[in-house]
């Protein structure tokens, strides 16, 4: 499992845990960020990233980005 | 998406929008006849969930449990259905009837996306109803199905959500124990209460507890089970969804998608920034130039008024009031009027793109290191038309150290107001470097507002902007329509808010420099020489006359007025610029130091009304106000005493 802020453009990933509670977490939750949803890697910028899941696209700054946990597909 | 369009089709031409005052966001009400149906629509604020983090989702949350309505109708993008169905199995939950508008079907077939409504209608129990709000296709259908549902007496059964045992066990139990306490829920059932306690709904909970009710389960247990429970209930939603989309929903498009592509290109590390500055550097073109027409037309035709009045046989008294005081206020207001069309317009173009959202990503870092949240930026643009709106366009910033620091920053974006003071005191004092003065006033102003965020973030809040996370909307066609409709909603609040607050004050500056009767017009013996004076040596650091003070406090009532007051004190406009030149108490290095003054002082009436309302107390707006006259007196004296070394006095 690694930060999705540390995953690279174009990879597919799970995501398997979001550290933490509080009203990020659940925000994340209400974005449909949540754990066995699958989603791309479609832009990283620094520690920022653009995910996509199926039709919704999420831009996550580095704060965000680092609370999601994923595991790469192959 | 298409919430506003759908409304203004609704409505039509019996429109009337009103802003409700006190609450945060507006919630706009029309009402539309038909047969001897009358039907009562309210435009509420887009959302994507209930949980209501930030004061715009949190005024939707609201009336949706509290105002009662007969129906809702949910509008549903139908080229992304199950993000959307996650509202829809929050709402229906409520009780109240409900619709579900699938908007922009066309655009949906066009990607290649089958939706099966009725399949979708079967699975909630909700009725479905294709539209395309752009076009005003479906709507006839639509309002059908509004006033066969709100004639239903029953309360609504939608399709029921799943929860685990365990959670239904603990909802009953809620549930059944509310029962005893209905009283005290207001419109919402014990059952749907019991729901939004296990979600976590924090709101609810405070306003029961405020009353004296403790909930047995929910304070004996700890967070931890609670989280748990919550999660299993925020999965439960996401489960349905996704459930009633793979039943309804067949895409047969492959998995490549050209908006990944033109967003790697947008939001690139190296070109995002240079993209988004060249969009700006056009879009400020295009509002001087396009602007500049119809701005030359004004001007010409109040100036014809003008002298139709002069010519004519009357009562001076009668004719200085309408020239001066009538004709020049209208004109001073109207000359301003095309360039913030033309902003909205632009504005409007860039949202519907879809552009917007990822310029706020771009900036998001450079923003972050100043002690900004990447979503400030996007007010921050709306303040160099005008700080009103982008005061008011902070509520989509979560949290409340943010939105403070950016509504104290957004008054040094220099506003469209502001233009026409450093126009005519560059134009006198810089001739051909006056283009320059302006672009550096701007400069300044965001090097303060940097200052400022800086210094509130380090020593005020000491917390980091709270993370970044936003949607970016899928990439659209803009519309012109639309574009339009917008821009003319934005305008005309800005016109209604600020024109009769200018022309009051115009109003105000004449009557100030004709009184008492007798005197001189404009004369240090009228009741504005008099004020002027009485504050002049406040000023006397700055090399202020007594003239440029009175422009000063006129132009708190708007910025533009500080011209138009300067008029009247010189006695007339056209001459302005020749008696400004001739006038010995002023030199270049005053008048660019009063324009620094003019740039960072003080918001208008109308921002200030504005701030007080975000902030919700006087506190923060006083720190607020003292803070740009803080920074204007610092400024504009730095700028005297260290320019004076290089121009000479």
């Amino acid at each position: 499992m690694v930060p999705l802020s540390l995953l690279k453009t174009g990879d597919k990933v799970v995501v398997r845990s979001i550290c933490g509670t509080g009203h990020l977490a659940k925000t994340l939750g209400q974005l449909g960020i949540i754990i066995g949803i699958e989603l791309t890697i479609i832009q990283k910028a620094k520690e920022s990233v653009i995910i996509r899941i199926g039709e919704s696209r999420y831009a996550l700054g580095p704060g965000a980005a680092s609370m999601v946990l994923v595991e790469p597909q192959i | 998406m298409g919430k506003t369009t759908l409304f203004n089709s609704l409505c039509g031409v019996h429109q009337h929008t009103g802003n409700y005052p006190g609450v945060t966001v507006d919630i706009k009400e029309g009402n539309r006849q038909i047969n001897d149906h009358s039907l009562i629509v309210s435009d509420l604020p887009g959302t994507y969930s209930l949980s209501a983090f930030t004061p715009d989702e949190q005024v939707a949350r609201d009336a949706l449990l509290t105002s009662n309505p007969d129906a809702v109708v949910q509008i549903i993008d139908a080229t992304n259905i199950e993000r959307n169905l996650f509202l829809t199995t929050q709402m229906m939950e409520i009780g109240i009837p409900m619709i579900i508008a699938l908007n922009m079907s066309d655009l949906a077939d066009e990607q290649g996306i089958t939706i099966d409504a009725e399949c979708l209608e079967k699975n909630l129990k909700i009725p479905v109803v294709r539209i395309v709000a752009r076009t005003g296709e479906g709507i006839d259908t639509l309002v059908e199905n509004i006033i066969r549902v709100t004639g239903q007496k029953t309360r609504a059964t939608h399709k029921e959500i799943e929860y685990p045992h365990s959670v239904t066990n603990y909802i009953g139990e809620i549930g059944n124990y509310l029962s005893s306490h209905a009283s005290l829920l207001g419109k919402l059932s014990p059952h749907y209460a019991a729901i939004r306690l296990m979600e976590g709904d924090e709101h609810l909970e405070k306003m029961l507890h405020d009353q004296g009710l403790v909930i047995p389960f929910i304070d004996k247990s700890d967070p931890a089970e609670r989280d748990g429970i919550a999660e299993d209930i925020l999965l439960a939603r996401y489960r349905t969804a996704e459930e009633i989309t793979t039943c309804a929903v067949k895409c047969t498009m492959g998995q490549v998608l050209p908006a990944d592509l033109i967003d790697q290109v947008l939001t690139h590390r190296f070109y995002g920034i240079p993209i988004f500055l060249a969009c700006m550097w056009f879009a400020f073109q295009v509002t001087f130039s396009a602007s500049n027409p119809f701005l030359v037309g004004i001007e010409y035709i109040f100036g014809y008024f003008t002298e139709l009045m002069n010519e004519v046989e009357m009562d001076p008294f009668i004719q200085s009031f309408l020239s001066d005081g009538v004709i020049g206020g209208v004109g001073s207001v109207f000359v301003f009027v095309p360039s913030i069309f033309v902003m909205f317009l632009l504005l409007s173009i860039l949202e519907d793109t879809g552009y917007l959202a990822r310029a706020a990503f771009v900036m998001d870092r450079l923003m972050h290191s100043i002690g900004l949240h990447g979503r400030s930026f996007i007010p921050f643009l709306i303040g160099f038309g005008c700080n009103v709106p982008a005061i008011m366009a902070t509520r989509t910033l979560q949290s409340k150290a943010d939105r403070i620091i950016t509504i104290i920053t957004i008054p040094f974006m220099s506003c469209a107001a502001r233009l026409p003071v450093y126009v005519l005191f560059a134009g006198v004092f810089f001739g051909a470097a006056a283009g320059n003065v302006i672009f550096f006033l701007y400069v300044l102003g965001i090097f303060v507002a940097i200052v400022t965020a800086l210094i509130f973030r380090r020593l005020v809040f000491k917390d980091e902007p709270s993370p970044f996370i936003m949607e970016l909307p899928p990439y659209r066609k803009p519309s012109g329509f639309a574009a339009a409709t917008h821009m003319w909603h934005k305008g005309r609040e800005y016109l209604k808010r600020a024109g009769i607050v200018i022309f009051g004050g115009v109003l105000l500056v004449w009557a100030l420099a004709t009184l008492p009767a007798g005197v001189e017009y404009g004369s240090v013996d009228s009741l504005a020489g008099i004020i002027g004076q009485a504050l002049h040596p406040v000023f006397a650091p700055l090399e202020f006359n007594w003239q440029l003070v009175v422009g000063l406090i006129f132009g708190f009532i708007a910025k533009e007025v500080v011209v138009g007051s300067l008029g009247t004190l010189y006695g007339g406009e056209e001459m302005l610029e020749s008696s400004l030149a001739a006038d010995p108490t002023l030199s270049p290095i005053i008048a660019l130091a009063f324009m620094v003054f003019v740039l960072l002082y003080l918001p208008c009436v109308a921002a200030l009304g504005v701030i007080r309302q975000e902030m919700g107390n006087w506190k923060w707006t006083g720190i607020a106000i003292g803070w740009g006259i803080f920074m204007a007196y610092i400024f504009a004296y730095l700028v005297l005493h260290i320019g004076s070394l290089f121009i000479g006095v």
